[in-house]
């Protein structure tokens, strides 16, 4: 631990967009009085034009393009943080008690772990969508509950290698009991890959909730998301192409802040070994 | 010998216990969704009209009969009609799966014919300048989430340039965008993987030694470093067709592709649970299937698991 300390360019610079995105996120319609669901009719459609106040353009409802970008921002980010959260919190979780108690415990959550990744996503979103509705909250328990065994995976494996290790061992003879031993010994052990799956498990969810909003799954019909702006660009790719550019250009900027973070992160890591 | 047979059946056999799970989680959870006579009735059915349908479908008896005739059909490879059409439900999905087989297939070959050379070029650079830009171009691709590069493709070739088609499947052009679209998304982590394993195997010994007893340049690249790092990404290559094969559902639906993607949208919308049954089996059986090839590939080109000497 402590490795984080060696800041390095990957991890700044992507940290960097991140933090700026959000501030623009949360600050903009405070800032320029733009509302993102207010249109006006009398300038549907209309092409990118600084000087009339819409520096992104407007869509087909005369909403301002650059306002719905800054409010998807909010919607994505903390839908993805969320997400990545759940799933980290449930893999991890299940794969430290499965490691721990092996046996009959660790084949129910090593079949539980590939029959979630086997089953198709878009059915649980669909039926999660039919039984609590539309809206950020099911977006993210759907990516939480359909994700966590990516984490599961590969933090059963690290917390039966480290099991065997001596030092654990040595714990559990000096009569630690179980919970210590894995909260103080396995647990830390475990924080780098931690951090960095994180990472580009955030990035993984940026690209799916925008994929689930864009087929209609996620956010409500209307609401500013990058995938619903997408999906609503799609009658006017000839008429009016800013309203795919717009939200395309941010979930891009997004996903690679998050990549370049991760990269950082294991980076410094790996030079704190 | 006897010991990858044993192995084998080891995997068939969690493979049935998978495909047995995953099949009565998702007959549970989607009766749970809703009531599919209903759906199928529409919204103006009389009381009478919905007993009928419950009757013809089955759907009259009590769950848990429904479940064991279910399981029991599927054994025999039955999964019912599809609630939407009354055709077979497998028939459904094995006519879709050409188009997605196809599509994914194209991908996987396109996109290993562009990162095998570029992640050699790039591993095999030390600090150069352009090694730098091609990996920041890869770098900046793989940021770029597969629909969102096709949605982009399709103004770029489609809307502007008006070269290519863009909806539907109707002649070998119809495949080049979608194609594209999918190799894009390959493509980056591929050629990452074959790059660090590149560079990685320039610094070993046997790579040195290769070279000190006057190997050329041609020869360490192709006989020792290529096949070491090749099996990293054959391995990410089993693992991308099973992402392909479940996750190809916003790709079909932008460019209208007739696959299994599409179908499985279009079920899940109207909750036809015989078609997404049928699609949750096969899908399994053909991610299996990918994972076991890739294995069988590494199996031949890494002497020491084929020799049984290292891991």
């Amino acid at each position: 631990m402590g490795a984080v300390r060696q800041a390095n360019a990957p991890l700044m610079l992507g940290a960097a967009i991140l933090v700026a995105m959000l501030l623009l996120g949360i600050g903009f319609s405070a800032l320029f009085g733009l509302d993102p669901h207010m249109g006006h009719l009398g300038a549907r459609l209309a092409p990118p034009d600084l000087a009339a106040g819409h520096p992104f353009g407007t869509d087909q409802l005369g909403r301002d393009m650059l306002a719905r970008t800054a409010a998807g921002v909010v919607w994505s980010i903390t839908a993805a943080g969320c997400a990545t959260l759940i799933a980290l919190f449930i893999g991890t979780g299940l794969a430290l008690v499965a490691a721990e108690l092996g046996g009959r415990v660790l084949v129910v959550v090593q079949l539980l772990v590939n029959s979630v990744i086997t089953l198709p996503g878009i059915v649980i979103a669909v039926i999660v969508t039919a039984v609590i509705g539309q809206g950020w909250l099911p977006i993210v328990v759907t990516l939480g509950i359909i994700t966590w065994p990516v984490f599961a995976r590969v933090i059963l494996a690290e917390a039966l290698s480290l099991r065997a290790r001596d030092y654990v061992a040595a714990a559990r003879l000096l009569g630690q009991s179980r919970l210590k031993t894995v909260l103080l010994h396995i647990l830390p052990a475990l924080k780098p890959t931690l951090y960095v799956m994180a990472a580009f498990h955030f990035a993984d969810m940026l690209i799916a909730e925008g994929a689930l909003s864009f087929l209609g799954l996620a956010a409500p019909l209307g609401e500013p998301t990058w995938g619903n702006m997408m999906a609503d660009s799609r009658p006017y790719v000839f008429s009016a192409p800013w309203m795919l550019l717009a939200p395309a250009g941010a979930i891009i900027a997004a996903v690679i802040a998050a990549n370049l973070i991760g990269d950082g992160l294991s980076r410094a890591f790996s030079d704190g070994d | 010998m006897q010991a990858s047979l044993r192995a084998a059946a080891k995997q068939t056999l969690n493979l049935a216990v998978l495909i047995l799970v995953v099949s009565t989680v998702l007959f549970f959870l989607l009766r749970l969704t809703g009531d599919p006579a209903a759906v199928l009735a529409g919204p103006d059915a009389t009381a009478e009209q919905l007993a009928a349908i419950r009757r013809a479908y089955g759907l009259d008896q009590p769950l848990a009969v429904q479940f064991f005739s279910y399981i029991g059909q599927m054994l025999r490879g039955d999964f019912g009609r599809s609630l939407a059409t009354s055709q077979p439900a497998i028939e459904l999905v094995l006519a879709s799966l050409p188009a997605t087989l196809s599509l994914a297939g194209l991908a996987l070959v396109l996109a290993f014919l562009a990162a095998v050379p570029l992640g050699a070029w790039i591993g095999a650079q030390k600090e150069g300048g352009g090694a730098r830009v091609a990996s920041a171009l890869v770098f900046i691709l793989q940021g770029t989430p597969g629909f969102v590069a096709g949605l982009l493709l399709i103004q770029l070739f489609a809307v502007e340039l008006r070269w290519l088609p863009s909806m539907g499947l109707l002649g070998g052009t119809s495949y080049i965008l979608p194609v594209v679209t999918l190799a894009l998304f390959l493509m980056p982590k591929q050629t990452r993987l074959i790059a660090a394993n590149v560079a990685g195997a320039y610094r070993q010994d046997y790579v040195r030694t290769a070279r000190a007893i006057g190997a050329g340049k041609g020869a360490v690249l192709f006989r020792h470093v290529l096949p070491n790092a090749l099996v990293g990404a054959i391995a990410l290559l089993g693992a991308q067709a099973a992402l392909l094969l479940s996750g190809a559902v916003v790709t079909e639906t932008i460019f209208g592709w007739p696959g299994l993607g599409a179908l499985l949208l279009t079920a899940s919308q109207t909750l036809d649970f015989p078609v997404i049954q049928a699609i949750a089996v096969v899908t399994a059986l053909l991610v299996f299937l990918a994972n076991a090839a890739a294995d069988l590939a590494v199996f031949a080109i890494d002497p020491r698991i084929r020799d049984g000497l290292g891991a």
